[in-house]
């Protein structure tokens, strides 16, 4: 069976075929979900700002200039719709989000013998603010390159690279008040 | 930055990496509950009740009041588009506007250009899951479908050839966060 290249589903999609653009979720849903998940900090919200951001994508899938950039276009919109959602969630309450399921996983984490633990480190990330998150995710976590994240953001590789250095400081700060506790 | 310095950020940062790394996965749920929420969504942008009455208007039951009142509301339909095309030679493109009753409301769109298809998407039919298709007007040039739209800020483009985006230049604006440009209006204000 022949793969439908994306840009054959983006122009099914674009003409209102829901399967064809369901099918793209699946290509891409699981690069974007640890993101979501990890800027977001709680499974259940990443799940629901992972669909905003797809339906959202539907929506303006006309305006995907270069289908074969699918990807790279659908990136963006995930990255915007999360920092979105932390800005006003943020502006709603401020408080730490913490995921019931990430706390047991930190349990029986193989990493758990590591100085930090999953939950010292979600904790720290969710104090981060959400330029700096979003920097620190991509580079170390999805280890994207600072050309990639550039594309994906908008912003200069040198800003980039500053909002990584100053998460990791900033990480390294909390994480040892953490400890001191 | 001193070299060691440098190492030693990289080697925090791929030490707290790590921890963030696992894979996550969401079920198969979530294509279904996509599909839905886009199907759902499409049912609202669409407005179904509206477009089953621009469909097949022969069907609709109306008071003899009420059937006066959208006798002279689609006359004033056909007058401004008319009045609108006439100004569209030299504007390019607008949307004209009538009321029909108080709840659904009759907009003419025209587009004025050269093409070989014109259609018009908007946040109305879920940008273009329903495209509707402008149609040729006697006027060489110009492009017209009418659209029932309900009370409320709209926001449209015009798709130029199956390919070209057009927004309307003598309507208000607003970008996404593409700066992809849509036109705005405004029904029933």
């Amino acid at each position: 069976m022949t793969t439908r290249t994306d840009a054959e589903l983006v122009a099914a999609a674009s003409s209102g075929d829901v399967d064809a653009f369901a099918m793209l979720s699946r290509r891409y849903r699981d690069a974007y979900t640890r993101f979501a998940i990890r800027m977001v900090g709680n499974r259940d919200e990443a799940e629901d700002v992972l669909q905003s951001a797809f339906i959202r994508a539907f929506r303006a899938l006309r305006s995907c200039r270069d289908p074969a950039r699918f990807s790279a276009w659908l990136y963006r919109i995930v990255a915007n719709e999360c920092r979105t959602y932390v800005v006003r969630r943020a502006r709603r309450e401020r408080r730490i989000v913490r995921d019931e399921v990430a706390f047991e996983a930190a349990g029986v984490d193989p990493a758990v013998d590591a100085r930090e633990t999953l939950e010292d480190v979600e904790y720290a990330l969710a104090q981060l603010d959400v330029d700096q998150r979003e920097a620190f995710l991509m580079k170390h976590v999805e280890d994207l390159s600072y050309e990639e994240m550039a594309d994906i953001t908008g912003v200069g590789v040198s800003a980039l690279k500053m909002r990584v250095k100053r998460a990791c400081a900033r990480l390294r700060e909390l994480l040892e008040e953490v400890h001191d506790v | 930055m001193s070299d060691d310095r440098k190492q030693d950020d990289e080697a925090f940062g791929e030490r707290v990496a790590r921890l963030l790394r696992p894979v996550e996965r969401f079920d198969d749920n979530f294509e279904t509950d996509l599909v839905s929420a886009i199907r759902a969504d499409r049912t609202i942008e669409t407005r179904p009740l509206a477009l089953a009455w621009w469909s097949t208007p022969r069907t609709l039951r109306l008071s003899p009041l009420v059937g006066l009142a959208m006798a002279a509301s689609l006359a004033a339909v056909v007058s401004l588009g008319t009045l609108g095309l006439a100004r569209t030679r030299s504007h390019g493109l607008e949307p004209k506007l009538a009321m029909v009753h108080d709840t659904v409301n009759v907009v003419r769109f025209v587009f004025v250009g050269q093409a070989k298809t014109v259609s018009l998407v908007g946040d109305f039919n879920a940008w273009g899951a329903q495209p509707v298709s402008l149609e040729r007007t006697g006027t060489d040039g110009a492009w017209t479908a009418s659209v029932p739209l309900h009370n409320g800020r709209h926001e449209y483009a015009f798709i130029v050839d199956g390919q070209r985006w057009v927004a309307d230049p003598f309507a208000p604006s607003t970008s996404d966060e593409f700066n992809t440009s849509s036109s705005i209006i405004t029904v029933g204000s």
